[in-house]
């Protein structure tokens, strides 16, 4: 009866070791997923939607001012009708590069970089507040049109720049430049050998 | 600057280093000829918009590669196509980036500068809106959103100056109603 036991318990031991080892390689798989994801976000962020050029542009008041300047009822309300819907195009785009770096940070990024408790604890304050910023924000553009919360969108920026730091810390060792030094460490230990 | 290859180097790392030092010299091949063409060519062309739909214009429509016969034959048809692609994306961002009043003004330039009468051109451009064609390759789909908006509105101020005729993009998408703006 006890070797009867002490085999199930075996059995059931290395069927779960079989399932631990599964588990790891989809993790490997997803987690490679997740850091292409990203990369794209963090890549989507810096070079489109914060540059501060692009978010003055979008949100120039200078324009506005021109065109109620220089033009009759029907254009400005055109001119509105435009800078509302690429306002919201902006902010529902930071949203959601938002949410694809949240999902890495709260999975992944505690396997590739050393985040302090502290620090992990601020980003998800910092990704909290940012989306909840997001829906304020596009509630406001819907609502008041797009010059009605420029310092919320100053803030907004000022933040996401700041997670984009912390991104791309977690994501450095992806970089050509590490590439390079590596090839550089390679080339050595060849010359080495 | 490269080291110089010895026979006693790995096949691998030979190879790596003549794909380099291509990448190298295509690279300072792309700059040469980027600022001969900005001298010679581009900077003979008075407006940014001019200058977008000039880059437009050499862009093959089904595989999206420039052809410049001169730059080919100078330096070679890659270096060409690649000069040609960082003209575009670069006079693309700086027209992106002007204040409307300057797309207008550049708009309205333009318009002088061809053979139609403005009423014509703006119906053809409010209708089928061929500045969409314009915009490089790989453009992220907002920065195009808010160049076809400028656009757009800026055809609208420029029809409006134009003494009385009847507002095609405006009165299509705008109500009514009193604006908020104002």
């Amino acid at each position: 009866m006890i070797q009867l036991v002490l085999s199930i318990l075996f059995g059931a031991g290395l069927l779960f070791s079989l399932y631990v080892l599964a588990r790891k390689g989809a993790k490997a798989e997803g987690g490679a997923q997740a850091l292409i994801d990203a990369r794209q976000a963090l890549s989507a962020l810096k070079n489109d939607l914060l540059p501060q050029e692009v978010v003055a542009r979008i949100f120039a008041r200078d324009d506005l001012d021109y065109v109620l300047s220089a033009a009759p009822d029907d254009v400005v309300r055109l001119f509105m009708q435009q800078r509302k819907r690429i306002a919201l195009s902006w902010v529902d785009r930071v949203r959601s590069q938002l949410i694809r770096l949240k999902r890495f940070h709260l999975g992944r990024s505690r396997s590739y970089a050393h985040l302090r408790p502290k620090e992990e604890i601020a980003l998800t304050m910092d990704f909290a507040t940012l989306l909840f910023a997001c829906r304020v924000l596009r509630i406001l553009v819907f609502l008041r049109g797009p010059y009605a919360a420029p310092q919320m969108i100053g803030a907004t920026v000022g933040i996401v720049e700041k997670i984009c730091g912390v991104s791309e810390k977690s994501l450095a060792f992806l970089d050509a430049t590490n590439a390079a030094s590596f090839d550089g460490r390679s080339a050595g230990s060849v010359a080495g050998v | 600057m490269l080291p110089p290859l010895t026979a006693a180097q790995p096949a691998a790392w030979r190879e790596y280093n003549e794909v380099s030092s291509g990448f190298e010299s295509n690279q300072i091949g792309v700059r040469r000829a980027s600022e001969e063409f900005r001298s010679r060519t581009l900077s003979k062309i008075p407006r940014l918009l001019d200058r977008l739909i000039y880059l437009a214009s050499m862009r093959d429509y089904n595989t999206g590669l420039y052809y410049h016969d001169g730059l080919a034959a100078q330096f070679s048809a890659d270096i060409a196509c690649e000069t040609l692609a960082a003209c575009h994306r670069g006079v693309f961002r700086q027209l992106l980036l002007c204040p409307l009043q300057e797309i207008v003004d550049q708009l309205e330039g333009y318009i002088r500068s061809t053979s139609t009468t403005p009423a014509d051109f703006i119906s053809l451009w409010s209708g089928i809106e061929p500045y969409r064609v314009t915009v490089p390759v790989s453009t992220d789909p907002l920065a195009a959103d808010l160049f076809f908006s400028n656009l757009k509105v800026a055809l609208a101020i420029v029809e409006a100056r134009q003494p009385s005729s009847p507002r095609v993009g405006a009165e299509s998408d705008a109500s009514p109603q009193p604006s908020p703006a104002r």
